[in-house]
């Protein structure tokens, strides 16, 4: 570790000062990382869809996923994507640090597990296969139904092919955008399969996508991760609509960079609320009208589905005019 | 109202979901009629400084959760998400707000603020303490439990202030009210996004399980008489 290193999680129990064995060139600006034991030691278990936190020299932490073999104890994986717009994190990786070097590793942690399923439909974007890659092995190994859809930039961008290519007993499409175009989604989520999950992973236009396509699935069929640690848009994503008060007959313009509930307290609405993050649900609205963008964390399926009440601490509206009983 | 326990998070919780919900039910449950028993003896001889002896605990318990979160952050924050270290340092500053607002209240009644752990709050704060030292999740499982239990206080202590005129108390109380739904939520999000392990759940539910045994008695008007020192 380079001298004066911030390591803000030096209390965390299942911290590990790791040696980088080596660097490897995976893809067109992606590498792998070989991490041992600084003792030589085993390595903690870990299960397919894992991932490491690393603190590194410079003070950032950055999580990856695992991508190795879960049987071998003696060494961890991981597949490192050099952002264009990195703000320094994978941009140290692939151009300071170097084999025999030591990292601060936290984990690993799992919070994309491989459930138990009858079929599985892995939907991967760029680096986004890292933490499939495991799970495809696994489900290889125990004659599992699955079916790989891989997208990236270009065949050179794509990671691990060679690897995924030795699989066996599972569907493989390979979809370079240069060659095929955007993933064709429609074509692989028609409807919900009876005993199917979806797991995806890769940037978030992609994890969107796939979300609006699987919106009326039932809970728990679609797992993804995402890369970045928000897990949905913030109150700031473009959007600006029209929300009419129906008591009043009054109208506000929403702009993009405002919440609803922020425009509503603006216009002299007294609106009970705490978190303003769309978790403790104090803030609910009835909708007369419209149709909501819910974003909040606490409504279920059905009462986003019935459209008639919205969280404004963090929801928008997907029409132009959403008309609310205030 | 919406129920947090239905929030969104992880799967981390769903092998113990059902104990979990059981205990939140029972210590809600507990606390309502433990605050009941409270408001029902104070009426017997309504003498504010046994109010004030009671609001005292409730105060500790708002300044330690603000000690406990910021302790939180900085021991585990970084295995967080950053929007649960925004989360969680709001509920640390509505806190603070909370011991603030009963801290008046307090006073108000001729009772004094506590500036250490009152004795009935002793073992509620070792508890915790204590969880927070064992396990990155425990801390949060075990003021889930303890927030979940205030909120059974709440319609007795509406009740029972209002009966005797301590709009101020209500008035307060009101507010808690509403962020303890965020604190509840945000304590749920928390512990089903980050568990992962056995290890983890099993630390989860001994923390659950332990503060429902405690979370309950300091509202008692037996506690309260036993080591009220203002009267």
């Amino acid at each position: 570790m380079t001298d004066g290193a911030v390591n803000p999680m030096q209390d965390s129990p299942d911290q590990h000062i790791l040696r980088v064995e080596r660097l490897e060139r995976a893809a067109d600006g992606v590498v792998t990382l070989i991490l041992t034991s600084e003792t030589g030691g085993d390595l903690p278990a870990w299960t397919p869809g894992a991932h490491i936190d690393i603190v590194l020299p410079i003070g950032l932490t950055r999580q990856y996923s695992l991508c190795g073999d879960p049987s071998d104890r003696s060494q961890w994986r991981i597949g490192i994507l050099r952002v264009p717009e990195s703000r320094g994190g994978s941009e140290y990786i692939h151009t300071r640090l170097q084999a025999g070097d030591k990292i601060v590793v936290v984990g690993p942690r799992n919070n994309f597990s491989l459930e138990s399923a009858n079929q599985y439909l892995f939907i991967a974007g760029g680096i986004g296969i890292t933490p499939i890659l495991p799970m495809l092995a696994h489900l290889s190994a125990s004659n599992a139904r699955w079916r790989l859809l891989y997208g990236g930039r270009s065949l050179r961008s794509m990671a691990f092919l060679d690897e995924i290519r030795q699989l066996t007993g599972g569907v493989i499409d390979v979809c370079p955008e240069d060659e095929c175009g955007l993933l064709d989604l429609d074509a692989y989520l028609p409807s919900h399969e009876p005993g199917q999950i979806v797991y995806c992973c890769g940037p978030e236009p992609l994890i969107a996508a796939v979300e609006n396509r699987c919106r009326s699935w039932p809970d728990g069929t679609l797992r993804r991760e995402r890369f970045a640690a928000s897990a949905r848009p913030t109150p700031f994503d473009p959007g600006e609509f029209e929300v009419e008060l129906a008591r009043s007959g009054k109208r506000v313009r929403v702009p993009a960079d405002r919440t609803l509930l922020g425009v509503l307290e603006d216009a002299g609405c007294v609106i009970s609320n705490s978190c303003r993050a769309g978790i403790c649900g104090t803030c609910l609205v009835n909708v007369i009208a419209g149709t909501p963008e819910h974003l909040d964390d606490i409504l279920d399926d059905r009462q986003r589905e019935a459209g008639n009440v919205v969280l404004p601490c963090v929801s928008r509206s997907r029409t132009d005019t959403l008309v609310l009983d205030l | 109202m919406l129920d947090t326990k239905k929030v969104r998070g992880g799967s981390g919780l769903r092998e113990i979901e059902s104990e979990i919900d059981e205990i939140l039910i029972s210590v809600e449950q507990i606390t309502r009629d433990a605050t009941k028993s409270f408001f029902d003896k104070y009426s017997e001889n309504p003498n504010q400084l046994v109010l004030a002896s009671w609001l005292e605990t409730r105060c500790w318990r708002e300044i330690d959760y603000v000690f406990l979160l910021n302790e939180q952050i900085r021991r585990y924050g970084m295995r967080l998400q950053r929007k649960h270290i925004t989360l969680l340092a709001k509920q640390s500053f509505q806190e603070a707000e909370h011991y603030e607002a009963l801290g008046k209240a307090v006073e108000s009644l001729g009772g004094i603020v506590p500036t250490s752990v009152p004795t009935a709050a002793v073992p509620w704060s070792n508890f915790l303490w204590e969880c927070m030292d064992r396990h990155h999740l425990a801390a949060i499982a075990a003021w889930y439990v303890s927030e979940t239990s205030a909120s059974g206080s709440f319609e007795p202590t509406f009740v029972g202030a209002e009966r005797h005129g301590h709009s101020d108390v209500v008035r307060i109380y009101k507010q808690i009210e509403i962020d303890e739904k965020f604190h509840t939520g945000l304590g749920r999000q928390i512990l089903s996004t980050y568990a992962e392990t056995d290890e983890d759940r099993d630390e989860i539910l001994r923390a659950m399980r332990g503060m429902r045994e405690i979370a309950w008695k300091s509202f008692t008007p037996e506690v309260v008489a036993a080591t009220m020192r203002a009267a």
